[in-house]
């Protein structure tokens, strides 16, 4: 049921410490790939089939071949401003592997042809990134990091941002002009990131899950990794399982088990006499899946299929207990505080879902009011700059569309007693 | 070769003319008194009505509620701030183009309007206004209407431009109005 | 960086094919086949488009998404649909939105009726609202500055005053505050947002947000006449849209011309038209009578200054400045000349410029265009302020720097706006242009450079480094200078164009920018004194410059002067000369709107002058182009058309006829001058011509031949004492001080000092201090500038009070008031004391004969 490749040795005491992860193995890809051409470095991380694990899902190895080759300054930005609601894998990862990230960014970095890196971590986890910067700095002593490394005409240099806190600086546009000290709007595409991102150079983006998986497919060998998990998502996944369960947690799988078996099998389902009424298979932004889907396969396509995604396989799951309106109020109240106001339907959008939300619960709504919203939903999705207003009209317009007859019962309690309320 | 022309019947549309009497000693003394006396019927008919004249203007023609008269401008009933915040959208409307406004800002110290603008002059050319009605329908305030006086004749053109005051400002009598069914 | 020379493609659009040059944005290329698309954020001038606001989504064929007009290039075979059911309600779905928080306040919005909010949601909204909900609140009107009032309630977030701001003057104040929808419009540090261009956001905004104050609530669009015309504040001439109504100026917007503002205007541009309507402005005529001056009428005024000037004779001289036209300048030339035969009338300050370097200067093939700056592979700066001398300018530079790269390089005296941007930025002694020009043309040929460099007080090796820049650079340069680099030798701004081979460029060239609006125009019409209309030989010869008018006047040679809306105590270096001169001269007669302090003390008769809007006539841009002004607004007051008053003068004193018409007036111009030759007024139209690219124009022989460097003796620093260098502040103009809205940038004398100077002065920022050339003194008040270069004090010129005009320098002096006034008290004081003693020593010596 688990597949330990990221989470082999996390229990290992210490592991953020250079000795102990040499020790156990650290570093030894990233001498390999200093041998290694950058084009046989590509086609490992082609084979492998590795999806971007930050929510898009967009295959790493292509998204590095799309640099363009030359002598420019080349970035390679690592997002670690794990800002999606239920999402705490990368914090976990980071706490206590530190060093496999830096592995993973200079391998990364070999792909790419890249010189010059940055961790842009989010503000709120200041513990990691006092971890980070530890590492950074034990990378640099031993090496690792730096002019010409271990004597390879390899160069990477790394620096630790630390961000303010925004939401929207988890999307790559975002990030990159927070990075570049500008507020942190999303920026038109194209021009891609690929070829004018930060500080117009080519950059290349990767979730540090994603920077973590490609040391351990230079160890496997790209094709021995794409063994693992399923056709189209191949290899293992870290899963952040929170809400209504007993045993919430960070649990590697590898893709392509029933989703049934992670929410009862290794989270232990909701508290006794409770089921299951919705979850949320790849964080807040994925649209809410039913108990009746329990048993789709947890990878990227059969998500997809049920009308939902990945995401950054993050899996919150709701119980009978919970009003779904508090759900959705909870979530359109999220996605109006970090909508960053640049384009017109995601900031009107959002603001305005939410007002309808809290007149439906103040019980001065009607079922039409129902209607308008799911237009509403439908007028964001696709037209937006950025994929935020989508983060939250997918989810919204979901639970609508699941969930009618509940609404319109609270409609109905809520004209009843409303006046109170 | 001549083409048979088909006859064209008129159907409905024939009208059967009906001449006067042909020229005759009898046709001729018809046309000398008949008409004549045919006219007089209607006259003396009208006779016994009674009298028609209304002493103008010492009494006044009564008009509908929905005449259009000289323009009234209104003020707020609470407040006494005039309705008007000086859009120009009836001058915008106007067909005889004889409406002129200048805006200017309401301040805290001295406030006309309700809203941040109001109308500093306000002038209706009285002389061109042909009392369409368009600026009351084009105003978005209800600051305009059409008033039930149509006294407006003056001994000079100049005279004829109504200002705001004078829009403001409630007629000196009232214009009698027709009751319901009248 | 070369003009780019997109070829043309087709692209289909709701069914018609097309023709547009690739890459063109989809936005723009939909209009070529009269299909538009609406759009808030969208602005070609703001640079790349940024897809903010998606009311420009539209389908195209092939592309899964809905895609941004604005920001898609068409390409060959594109397939567009701009109002298939999926578009159609992508673009109800924006406007909806943008409708959820803006107030419906349209009666009482300025914007109102020219709203492209009201026109979109008019033509592509879904015609209800679905929001009940209440709408978001700001206090409201706030200024945002002195002239511009910020609704934010309206604001739409399109953002573009914010990218204005960054993007082209580059000042970054304007951000946007807080974030989603609770974001609005600020400036970052919550100071008013005064800059020089802060205007041009009122008409950007796609809404009512941003509004102009002065025209707050003046009139609505259906009550104003549009008017084309061109601003003559300053050498840009940028084209204007004049908001007429009632006879009465009451807005001016821009009328983007590509190859004069790129649709921009500063803000004396924008707000000074409310000097024509004050009570300060001159719009009678007045005379002198038992020493003042009293309004009187035309009759009056006219034979007054006939027999002034009958008198006067060829003992006459006369000045051309401000916005005079092309064909007043040619009456008046023929005023002097014909009628009363005399050769002495200038158009600019200083000693005469000989008549081969003035055609040397005017060769077509120097010529370069004001576009060239954008494109050129470098621009050099040369002894001007652009934000100051020709401020639209400024932000071309910054476009062209910004945007194609083009190396930016300044050589001026004082530090410029410009610095921040510039690739390489060197400083030399005040007043010393020629000299500089001449030193970089030394060492552009490799020839010696050492006693130039000394003379501009330059370091060589700076001066190497901008000479290797300029040849690095690439072929096609621009060189932008000031024409008071003219003074020291005008052949040194020839040699230097010659050592960059700059006529063999078509890209590069020159563009000088005059002390005045129509310098140009007015040397090309014939008032300058050794050239006749056309740069051709004059009528008469031995005609002087303004400076020697100067000396003449005041030692009597000559007696009368005729100033065509100039002051030269106000406008000329030396005012104290000038002030001598005006003060012996027994007739001054001037046009003027206002009465400045020459004119105040010494004018005899004065014809009110009219403003551009008044005016009919032409005008030529520093880059040539002539330019047409038609009548926008009635005359106020009892001002004529200026060239019928000359006209008048010129019947009256017996001269040959002047054409009856302003527009056979223009069309016996162009007769005049060989190079206007071919031009009509209708040819002109509204965009004008530039006569360096006519057919014709090349009347001018290349004939010139270069003289050895004058060079003037390098300027040694003194102790105790600074240099002394004068610039003329953007808002040094009576208009600015006449506008109600603009009078609160009017100048006050500062003194831009070093840190390294103020400390050995000891001096403080804004303290005040006395400023003195030995024999003639200044106030000011210190301003420290980090940019300013050490050993030079800079002054401010063309200030009614205070105007640094007055000091010769090149040294002078600077005490604070505090020691001034003290060592005031202090010689009070003993010179009390000294009476005091005597008072005794007489009163004991009383005693002592008494005794």
């Amino acid at each position: 049921m688990t597949q330990a490749l990221l989470f082999k040795d996390i229990d290992e005491p210490n592991l953020a410490d250079i000795a102990v992860y040499e020790r156990r193995g650290g570093y030894e890809q990233l001498r390999k790939v200093l041998s290694m051409s950058q084009d046989a470095v590509l086609s490992e991380l082609d084979a492998s089939g590795l999806r971007g694990r930050g929510g898009a899902g967009f295959p790493a190895g292509r998204k590095a071949s799309f640099l363009p080759k030359g002598d420019m300054d080349k970035y390679l930005v690592c997002n670690a401003d794990e800002s999606e609601p239920g999402t705490f894998k990368d914090r976990e990862l980071m706490q206590k592997c530190p060093h496999a990230l830096i592995e993973g960014i200079v391998i990364a970095a070999r792909a790419g042809g890249i010189n010059r890196a940055f961790i842009y971590i989010r503000g709120e986890y200041e513990e990691q990134a006092q971890i980070l910067d530890r590492a950074i700095a034990q990378a640099y002593d031993a090496g690792y990091l730096g002019e010409r490394i271990l004597g390879s005409d390899v160069s990477v240099s790394l620096v630790l941002h630390r961000g303010a806190g925004a939401y929207i600086c988890g999307e790559e546009t975002g990030l990159l002009d927070s990075l570049e000290g500008k507020r942190g709007n999303p920026r038109l595409k194209p021009p891609f990131p690929a070829i004018e991102g930060l500080y117009g150079g080519p950059t290349l983006i990767n979730n540090v899950e994603t920077l973590m998986t490609m040391p351990q497919i230079l160890r496997m060998g790209g094709n021995k990794y794409a063994e693992l998990g399923v056709s189209g998502s191949s290899g293992t996944k870290i899963v952040s399982v929170s809400g209504h369960v007993q045993r919430p947690g960070n649990y590697e799988i590898e893709l392509g088990i029933p989703s049934r078996e992670i929410i009862y099998g290794l989270a232990g389902g909701p508290p006794p006499g409770r089921s299951v009424k919705l979850w949320f298979p790849g964080g807040s932004s994925a649209p809410v899946l039913t108990a009746e889907d329990l048993d789709v396969p947890y990878d990227f396509d059969s998500l997809a299929k049920a009308g939902s995604m990945l995401g950054s396989g993050a899996i919150i799951v709701v119980d009978d207990s919970t009003p779904v309106l508090d759900v959705a109020l909870k979530t359109a109240r999220f996605y109006r505080h970090e909508s960053c106001g640049k384009c017109t339907p995601c900031r009107e959008g959002t603001n305005w879902t939410v007002k309808m939300l809290e007149r439906i619960e103040a019980g001065e709504a009607t079922p039409m009011d129902l209607d308008i919203m799911a237009s509403v939903q439908e007028q964001i999705i696709g037209n937006c700059l950025c994929v935020l207003g989508d983060a939250m009209a997918m989810p919204i317009g979901s639970m609508i569309a699941k969930f009618r007859g509940e609404f319109e019962k609270h409609m109905q309690r809520a004209q009843l007693t409303g006046a109170s309320a | 070769m001549r083409l048979a022309v088909e006859r064209w019947d008129p159907g409905e549309d024939q009208i059967e003319v009906q001449r006067a009497p042909e020229p005759g000693v009898a046709g001729g003394a018809y046309r000398a008194f008949g008409e004549t006396l045919r006219g007089l019927k209607t006259t003396f008919a009208r006779v016994i009505e009674g009298v028609h004249t209304i002493q103008y203007p010492e009494q006044k023609v009564a008009v509908y509620p929905r005449f259009r008269g000289r323009h009234k401008l209104h003020r707020f009933e609470d407040s006494d701030l005039e309705k008007c915040v000086g859009c120009s959208l009836c001058a915008a409307a106007c067909p005889a183009d004889c409406i002129r406004v200048v805006a200017a800002e309401n301040t805290p110290e001295l406030r006309i309007s309700a809203g941040e603008r109001y109308a500093a002059v306000y002038e209706i050319n009285m002389s061109r206004c042909i009392f369409c009605g368009y600026c009351e329908v084009a105003c978005p305030f209800d600051a305009i209407t059409m008033g039930h006086d149509y006294e407006l004749s003056d001994y000079n053109r100049g005279d004829l431009i109504f200002t705001k005051e004078m829009l403001l400002a409630e007629p000196l009598d009232q214009t009698p109005l027709r009751a319901q069914g009248e | 960086m070369p003009r780019p020379q997109p070829s043309e493609i087709t692209f289909s659009i709701d069914g018609r094919e097309v023709k547009a040059p690739e890459d063109m944005m989809l936005a723009d290329a939909a209009k070529l086949g009269d299909i538009e698309i609406p759009v808030f954020c969208y602005e070609p001038k703001l640079g790349p488009p940024v897809g903010a606001c998606r009311m420009c989504l539209v389908e195209i064929e092939g592309m899964p998404k809905l895609q941004t007009a604005c920001s898609t290039a068409v390409k060959d075979g594109m397939v567009v649909h701009t109002r298939s059911e999926r578009a159609r309600v992508a673009q109800e779905a924006v406007v909806e939105f943008l409708l959820i928080n803006h107030p419906l306040d349209c009666p009482v919005c300025d914007k109102g009726g020219e709203c492209p909010l009201q026109d979109i949601t008019f033509g592509w909204g879904g015609g209800k609202s679905r929001f009940i909900e209440p709408k978001r609140h700001f206090r409201k009107p706030l200024e945002l500055s002195p002239l511009i009032a910020i609704d934010r309630e309206r604001c739409i977030l399109c953002y573009r005053c914010v990218r204005y701001s960054q993007e082209i003057p580059e000042d970054y104040q304007l951000v946007l505050l807080e974030r989603g929808a609770e974001s609005f419009v600020g400036t970052f540090d919550g100071h008013p947002y005064v800059a020089p261009f802060s205007g041009n956001i009122v008409e950007l905004c796609p809404v009512g947000a941003l509004t102009s104050r002065p025209y707050r609530f003046r009139a609505r669009p259906w009550e104003i006449e549009d008017a084309g015309s061109i601003c003559t504040l300053c050498p840009a001439q940028c084209n204007t849209r004049l908001t007429v109504r009632d006879e009465r100026v009451l807005r001016v917007l821009d009328r983007n011309h590509p190859e004069v503002d790129d649709g921009w205007l500063c803000d004396k541009g924008r707000f000074a038209y409310q000097a024509m309507h004050v009570d300060e402005r001159i719009t009678s005529p007045m005379i002198r009578d038992g020493g003042v001056l009293r309004e009187v009428g035309w009759d009056r005024a006219l034979a007054e200054a006939v027999g002034a000037l009958r008198r006067g004779g060829s003992a006459t001289a006369a000045l051309a400045g401000g916005g005079a036209t092309n064909e007043e300048g040619l009456l008046l030339g023929r005023l002097l000349r014909e009628v009363l035969g005399s050769s002495h009338l200038d158009s600019r300050d200083g000693e005469a410029v000989s008549l081969p370097h003035w055609r040397a200067l005017a060769n077509p093939k120097l010529a370069a265009r004001v576009s060239d700056l954008e494109f050129a592979h470098a621009v050099l700066v040369l002894d001007c302020e652009p934000l100051d001398d020709m401020p639209i300018l400024d932000l071309r530079l910054r476009k062209g720097a910004r945007r194609n790269g083009v190396k930016l390089l300044i050589a001026t005296e004082r530090a410029s706006a410009l610095d921040s941007r510039a690739d390489a930025a060197i400083r030399f002694a005040p007043g010393r242009g020629a000299e500089l020009a001449w030193a970089l043309a030394a060492a552009l040929r490799g020839e010696p450079v050492d006693a130039a460099a000394q003379a501009a007080g330059i370091a060589t090796d700076d001066l190497h480094a901008l000479a290797d820049a300029l040849r690095d650079a690439g072929r096609e340069i621009v060189i932008l200078y000031g024409e008071r680099v003219l003074d020291g030798d005008p052949g040194a701004l020839l040699a230097l164009a010659d050592a960059l081979g700059l006529a063999e460029q078509d890209g590069g060239g020159l563009l000088g920018v005059p002390a005045v609006a129509n310098g140009r125009g007015l040397r090309e019409a014939g008032v300058t004194p050794n050239a006749g209309p056309g740069l051709g030989l004059p009528a008469l010869a031995g005609g002087h410059g303004a400076r020697e008018i100067a000396r003449r006047l005041a030692s009597g040679e000559l007696t009368a002067l005729y100033l065509l809306q100039v002051d030269p105590v106000l406008h000329y270096s030396d005012a104290e000369l000038w002030e001598r001169a005006l003060a012996r001269a027994t007739t001054v007669v001037a046009h003027a709107s206002f009465l400045t302090p020459g004119l105040r003390e010494h004018a005899t008769v004065i014809f009110p002058a009219e403003t551009s809007p008044e005016k009919e006539g032409t005008i030529t841009h520093p880059d040539g182009r002539v330019q047409r002004l038609r009548v926008a607004a009635a005359h106020a007051g009892d001002v004529r058309a200026e060239w019928r008053v000359l006209a008048e003068i010129i019947e009256r004193l017996g001269g040959a006829p002047t054409p009856p018409t302003a527009r056979a007036l223009s069309e016996a111009l162009f007769e005049d001058v060989p190079f206007y030759g071919g031009l009509t007024l209708d040819g002109l139209a509204g965009r004008g011509l530039r006569w360096p690219e006519l057919q014709v124009s090349n009347t001018l022989s290349d004939a010139y031949e270069e003289a050895e460097p004058k060079l003037r003796k390098p300027l040694r620093a003194a102790k105790g004492k600074l240099l002394v260098g004068t610039y003329r502040s953007i808002w040094a103009a009576p208009e600015v001080a006449a506008s109600p809205a603009l009078a609160f940038l009017t100048p006050r004398q500062r003194v831009e000092l070093a840190a390294a100077d103020a400390e050995a002065l000891e001096l403080r920022h804004d303290e005040a201090v006395v400023i003195s050339d030995g024999e003639r003194e200044v106030r000011a008040r210190v301003v420290l500038r980090a940019a300013a270069p050490a050993g030079t004090a800079f002054l401010e010129r063309e200030l009614e009070e205070d105007g640094a005009n007055v000091l010769r320098g090149p040294h002078v002096t600077i005490r604070t008031v505090a020691s001034v006034e003290a060592e005031a008290a202090a010689l009070i004081a003993a010179e009390e004391a000294r009476a005091a003693a005597e008072t005794e020593t007489l009163a004991q010596a009383e005693a002592e004969q008494v005794t």
